[in-house]
């Protein structure tokens, strides 16, 4: 159900106000944030409202072959506040240059039936459903005695978005979404090893008590297994990776190296080019549900949409921004996106200047049956539960980073617990070299959402693991 | 606009009026604004800071603390602010006083740069921005360089009910060059940056002669070989040493983690966990620093604080709540990203002090090992006691000497096994604070120096 929205949200306000020659655009935001803290069960901190009414303008201007870009985000919609921001936004113009002559900014706003991306109960009593939210995730420790919540929170962000242009454009949407932390710790028993930790680090649309520890258990049984894990062997092996792991490595290189950004540096696949395995297909989906970065339209104004990628393996298309369709000469994708960094928005998007982003990045699951089939294939390899920090490289491709947790795979079943040592690859590269695409040898056969990736359990055979 | 002292009167009002309801309360109000530039082949992306603006209004609520933020600075914006607050305070039924001492620092203080970077404007950073792509496109392969130049300057009122009034604002300058290589559909870059807290001089190391040497190596970075995997003796760059410094004992020491039984280091408070000549520290007064403060957000002024002393592990960092927790003083370490952001633990300039080695020794004292060069990224386990680096680059080291050039690493360890390895630190001359921006888990980053000299130990490296 869509909340009442104000009848003059702050886009409409500022572009009423604007004396500015075509074309322009304002981006307005109204946000309200609570939070809740907590350190093992005792809530520590109690935030909210964080209140932030902000908007980002921002002018085209054309010089000889290019356009100027001017762009000024501020909290203060007075008239003259309104006044500095257009004349901060106007001697920015003045400098900025950028490959096009043709700035087309949306000019009707399309209807958007059916995308889910709020969260009715919690828009309508945020503190107390994320205080519900909060009890719901620390219940299920209370009978366990060798594993409890270190610290966590949980920062519910409810946002009235608002569009305006000089194209005519006017549009408006509300939207909710929840990022939880929680650092689970197993300790005690007779062992006497050091405690150990399974971070958990997500962002999703709802916040749903009825689910809020449904992974409780699992997460305790990675701490305590991190425990008694030894560094893997080193060497070119089989790894298998699940979704949560893949989303840390592969929508930041697949949404930058196919857009318009990468095609203005020449480095963009090729249509049609060989760049993965058979199997694999990838597509751009800015309507996934309750995907965190979905959205009726983009932080432009134009409609999103699903755009695919990579196509049984060949380059397809690419993602672009309404400058970028203006320098190739083709239609914008919906994927103008601001305060996109490493998958995740910032709350504050006003501040940011848009750019081309990934929305969800949706591998399509194969044939390869269950994560214990994708197991079994493996033979003997590696299964990654989690990374430190893949902090893929989006120019090179290269990814890599330190293995927090994840299982020996012997005779393909999971055994004995590994922790510590790297493993790492290129996502893509040159045509002709082995990439963690091109290695990608099975698709499970269901997908899961994490974060902007949807996708199967994986297998790449091989990545390079250096451990013991 | 108008700086934050004009809006001063109404702040104290709303800190008059939550001393009503709660034993303690505080505001920290802010103001920021810059500018900055990103040039490259096709475009020039000149670009202002956000005119961001408003205040965080906190109060102890007895057993815990509330608070609430806005953008709106006028009377009516606040006092909506202040009564969300006195609400939350009145629902709490205990009234026990807040945790430690309360700041009562009264005191301003300015980054006064002699040559502001605003000063040169924006036609000058692209003229100088210009230059720089010139003379990296000049190197071969060089298909485009990414040029980043530009200024802010952070304005922060930080008043509470004991009677704290700190002023400062901060001007920080930054810059950075990325040269990108390109051939056969291969794509490599390395990069140069600093950046610290004054103005027009913390560009005057963007020379000519430096940019081709980035550039040069980016070129070379196209045929570099892999890197070995493998246990390994390690020799960091200073910036890669910086980030160890702050990925290992700057987490660390965090002290919301001791309380939080979170840190690896907290049964260790006082033993030797490291050689002799092993010194670590937090400073957020280092001058010119990219993480300096002259007060934190709790209105306690950026000092210098020794974590690893001569090998042993003598303090954390605090603020007021860890502080009376863990028997201690608070540090100056309490640190909002920004006024929406909460206040936590943070470090400020991290860095291992100088040693007494050459350079050209420790290469020959490592023997065989590598050169991890170009820090681009690390991560914490407070819990677990790891860590993770990652570098762009490196130089095997044979025999002795430095020799053929390697792509990008993650090196991977535990912390305290990489500490009894340390076999020597560089001296002075090789000493430089790096500009970085740290997060606490994935959000409320900020900026955070970190330094050090080159370090010699042994860790796992493999290919990143």
């Amino acid at each position: 159900m869509t909340p009442p929205l104000s009848p003059n949200p702050v886009a409409y306000r500022v572009a009423d106000r604007l004396h500015t020659p075509a074309p322009w655009e304002v981006f307005g935001q109204r946000s309200r944030r609570y939070e809740v803290h907590f350190n093992g069960a005792v809530v520590e901190f109690l935030r909210g409202p964080l209140l932030v009414e902000g908007y980002g303008l921002r002018v085209f201007r054309l010089h000889e072959d290019k356009t100027g870009t001017g762009f000024q985000a501020s909290t203060d919609s007075s008239e003259a506040g309104i006044i500095l921001a257009l004349a901060g936004a106007e001697a920015v113009a003045g400098h900025s240059t950028f490959p096009t002559k043709r700035i087309e900014l949306p000019s009707s706003a399309a209807t958007s039936p059916g995308l889910e991306i709020l969260d009715s109960k919690l828009w309508d009593s945020p503190l107390p459903r994320l205080e519900e939210y909060v009890a719901a995730l620390l219940a299920p420790f209370e009978p366990l005695t060798d594993a409890l919540p270190s610290f966590g929170s949980v920062r519910a962000t409810l946002s009235e978005i608002s569009i305006a242009n000089s194209a005519g454009f006017r549009s408006q949407y509300a939207e909710t979404s929840m990022d939880l932390e929680v650092a689970v710790k197993a300790f005690g028993g007779p062992e006497g090893a050091p405690p150990g930790e399974y971070w958990v680090n997500g962002v999703e649309r709802k916040a749903d008590p009825a689910r809020a520890g449904d992974q409780v258990p699992m997460w305790a049984q990675y701490a305590r297994d991190a425990r008694r894990a030894k560094a893997p062997p080193s060497g070119e092996l089989p790894v298998v990776l699940p979704a949560v792991a893949t989303s840390t490595i592969l929508p930041g290189v697949v949404g930058f190296r196919f857009s318009g950004a990468s095609r203005l540096r020449d480095i963009a696949p090729t249509p049609g080019s060989t760049i993965a395995a058979p199997a694999v297909t990838i597509q751009d989906d800015g309507r996934f549900p309750w995907g965190p970065n979905s959205t009726p339209w983009d932080d432009e104004g134009n409609p999103t949409g699903t755009r695919p990628l990579v196509r049984a393996g060949a380059a397809a298309d690419l993602l672009y921004d309404v400058r970028h369709s203006g320098a190739f000469g083709v239609p914008p994708t919906g994927n103008g996106q601001r305060g996109l960094s490493f998958g995740r928005r910032d709350w504050l998007r006003f501040a940011h200047e848009p750019g081309i982003g990934p929305t969800t990045i949706v591998l399509e699951p194969g044939e390869g049956g269950s994560d214990a089939e994708v197991v079994e294939a493996a033979g003997d390899g590696i299964w990654v539960q989690q990374l430190g920090w893949a902090s893929p490289d989006v120019l090179s491709g290269a990814f890599g980073g330190e293995i927090r947790i994840g299982y020996r795979i012997r005779h393909g079943k999971l055994a004995e617990p590994v922790r510590g040592g790297t493993v790492g690859g290129v996502v893509l590269g040159p045509a002709g070299t082995p990439t963690m695409l091109t290695n990608l040898a099975l698709l499970g056969s269901t997908a899961a959402l994490a974060e902007n990736f949807s996708g199967p359990t994986i297998l790449v055979k091989p990545l390079t693991v250096a451990g013991a | 606009m108008p700086d934050l002292r004009a809006s001063e009167n109404d702040l104290a009002r709303i800190l008059h009026r939550l001393e009503r309801a709660a034993s303690f309360a505080d505001i920290m109000a802010e103001s920021a604004r810059g500018q900055s530039l990103r040039l490259d082949r096709r475009s020039t992306s000149p670009s202002s800071q956000p005119f961001f603006r408003g205040a965080a209004v906190r109060a102890w609520a007895g057993t815990r603390w509330v608070e609430a933020a806005t953008t709106d600075l006028t009377a009516a914006g606040l006092d909506a602010a202040a009564e969300s607050v006195e609400r939350a305070v009145k629902a709490s039924p205990a009234r026990t006083p807040p945790p430690g001492p309360s700041s009562t620092t009264v005191a301003e203080r300015m980054t006064d740069p002699p040559h502001p970077l605003s000063d040169l404007g924006m036609e000058g950073m692209i003229h100088l921005a210009r230059d720089i792509l010139g003379w990296a496109s000049e190197v071969p392969t060089i298909k485009d360089t990414i040029v980043n130049m530009g200024w802010q300057d952070d304005e922060r009122l930080y008043l509470n009910t004991a009677g704290a009034r700190c002023y400062q604002r901060v001007t920080r300058a930054r810059s950075s060059v990325v040269p990108l290589a390109i051939e056969s559909g291969k794509v490599e870059f390395d990069f140069l940056g600093e950046g610290g807290l004054g103005g027009r001089e913390q560009l005057d190391y963007l020379t000519e002669a430096k940019v081709k040497e980035v550039a040069e190596s980016a070129r070379e970075l196209l045929t570099a070989g892999a890197p070995p995997t493998g246990t390994m003796t390690v020799l960091l760059d200073p910036g890669v040493a910086g980030i160890f410094a702050h990925e290992s004992f700057g987490h660390g020491t965090e002290a919301d983690q001791f309380v939080r039984d979170r840190s690896y280091l907290k049964p260790l408070l006082g033993q030797t966990v490291g050689p002799d000549f092993l010194t670590i520290v937090d400073n957020g007064a280092y001058p010119g620093g990219w993480g300096t403060i002259y007060f934190d957000d709790e209105g306690n002024p950026g000092q210098r604080t020794v974590l690893v002393d001569r090998g042993r592990f003598v303090g954390a960092l605090h603020d007021r709540e860890t502080a009376t927790v863990l028997n201690a003083r608070p540090t100056g370490n309490t640190r909002r990203a920004d006024f929406v952001s909460r206040p936590f633990v943070r470090m400020t300039n991290t860095y291992v002090e100088p040693g007494d080695w050459k350079y050209e020794e420790l290469v020959k004292e490592a023997k065989n090992g590598i050169l991890l060069e170009r820090a681009t990224s690390g991560i914490e386990d407070p819990q677990g006691g790891q860590m993770q680096l990652k570098v762009k680059k490196g130089h095997v080291i044979q025999n002795g000497e430095q020799k053929g050039l390697v792509s990008s690493m993650a090196l991977s360890g535990r912390v305290l096994d990489f500490l009894e390895a340390i076999r020597g630190v560089s001296s002075a001359k090789d000493f430089m604070i790096d500009p970085g921006t740290c997060g606490k888990g994935h959000s409320d980053t900020l900026p955070a120096g970190t330094g050090g000299a080159y370090l010699l130990s042994t860790a796992v490296v493999g290919p990143a």
